[in-house]
């Protein structure tokens, strides 16, 4: 991967075939579970991308989920859809494919991202800032992840 | 002659309730460029100010980043869980 660069409006970088293969496919999975999820707590990484809105309150936040949580969760998955699209091209190149995307596409970006990372960190039972994770492939693809949304917040400024 | 027909006083209750406080509480996953970003970005915050509160709740673990009525906060704290950042509503005086 060539990190994100600004070309005028527009954010491009390059990504090698598996790279935008794994990107497809990690957004499809959290577009998946959270299509598919249930409200009731069991799954560690549901509850942290849509977390109880009142500390202190199960019922408020009952409430608050009520009203918002089908709406975030499309939105989630439309997100998802957004970066899946984007490279679908560069997926099913044969060598590394530059990638451009406009400032609304960027936006998409930046929230799948974490959404995945948010999954990822779950799974790995990354619960402090000190936590590496117990699977050092998952790890270095979560770290590879925060780099690609990192060159790309950089580059939106 | 005195006034007894006095207009009794009506307490405005939303403004006299306490206000609420959106919080956004630290996670070991949102890269600090990210969360400060977010703060720019939507709440409108200049770059010192969301490096600020970025920062507090990176060493404090949470930061309060708005005040307000009960469903101004309601709809940050879904903007926020938009984002992917840990965010909650409490009371101010809570």
């Amino acid at each position: 991967m060539k990190a994100f660069r600004r070309r005028g409006t527009s954010f491009r970088a390059e990504f090698e075939p598996a790279e935008a293969s794994m990107l497809a496919s990690l957004a499809g999975q959290v577009a998946e579970l959270v299509g598919t999820r249930t409200d009731d707590g069991a799954d560690p990484a549901v509850v942290r991308l849509l977390p109880d809105a009142y500390p202190d309150d199960p019922e408020a936040s009952r409430e608050f989920r009520r009203f918002t949580a089908d709406g975030l969760a499309e939105r989630k998955i439309a997100n998802a859809g957004v970066l899946a699209a984007s490279v679908a091209d560069a997926a099913g190149a044969t060598s590394a494919t530059k990638v451009t995307i406009d400032a609304q596409t960027a936006q998409a970006w930046l929230r799948a991202l974490t959404d995945i990372r948010l999954t990822l960190a779950a799974r790995l039972g990354i619960e402090q800032d000190e936590d590496l994770g117990d699977d050092p492939l998952l790890r270095d693809l979560y770290d590879w992840l925060g780099f690609v949304q990192g060159s790309l917040v950089e580059v939106m400024g | 002659m005195p006034e007894v027909l006095e207009r009794p006083e009506t307490i405005e209750s939303t403004a006299l309730d306490s206000p609420w406080t959106t919080i956004v509480w630290n996670d070991p996953v949102n890269l600090m460029t990210y969360v400060s970003w977010v703060f720019r970005s939507y709440f409108g915050f200049s770059k010192a100010e969301a490096e600020r509160r970025m920062l507090q709740v990176h060493t404090e673990g949470r930061a309060v980043v708005a005040t307000g009525p009960r469903e101004e906060m309601e709809r940050h704290v879904e903007a926020m869980h938009d984002f992917g950042l840990w965010a909650t509503l409490s009371r101010a005086d809570a």
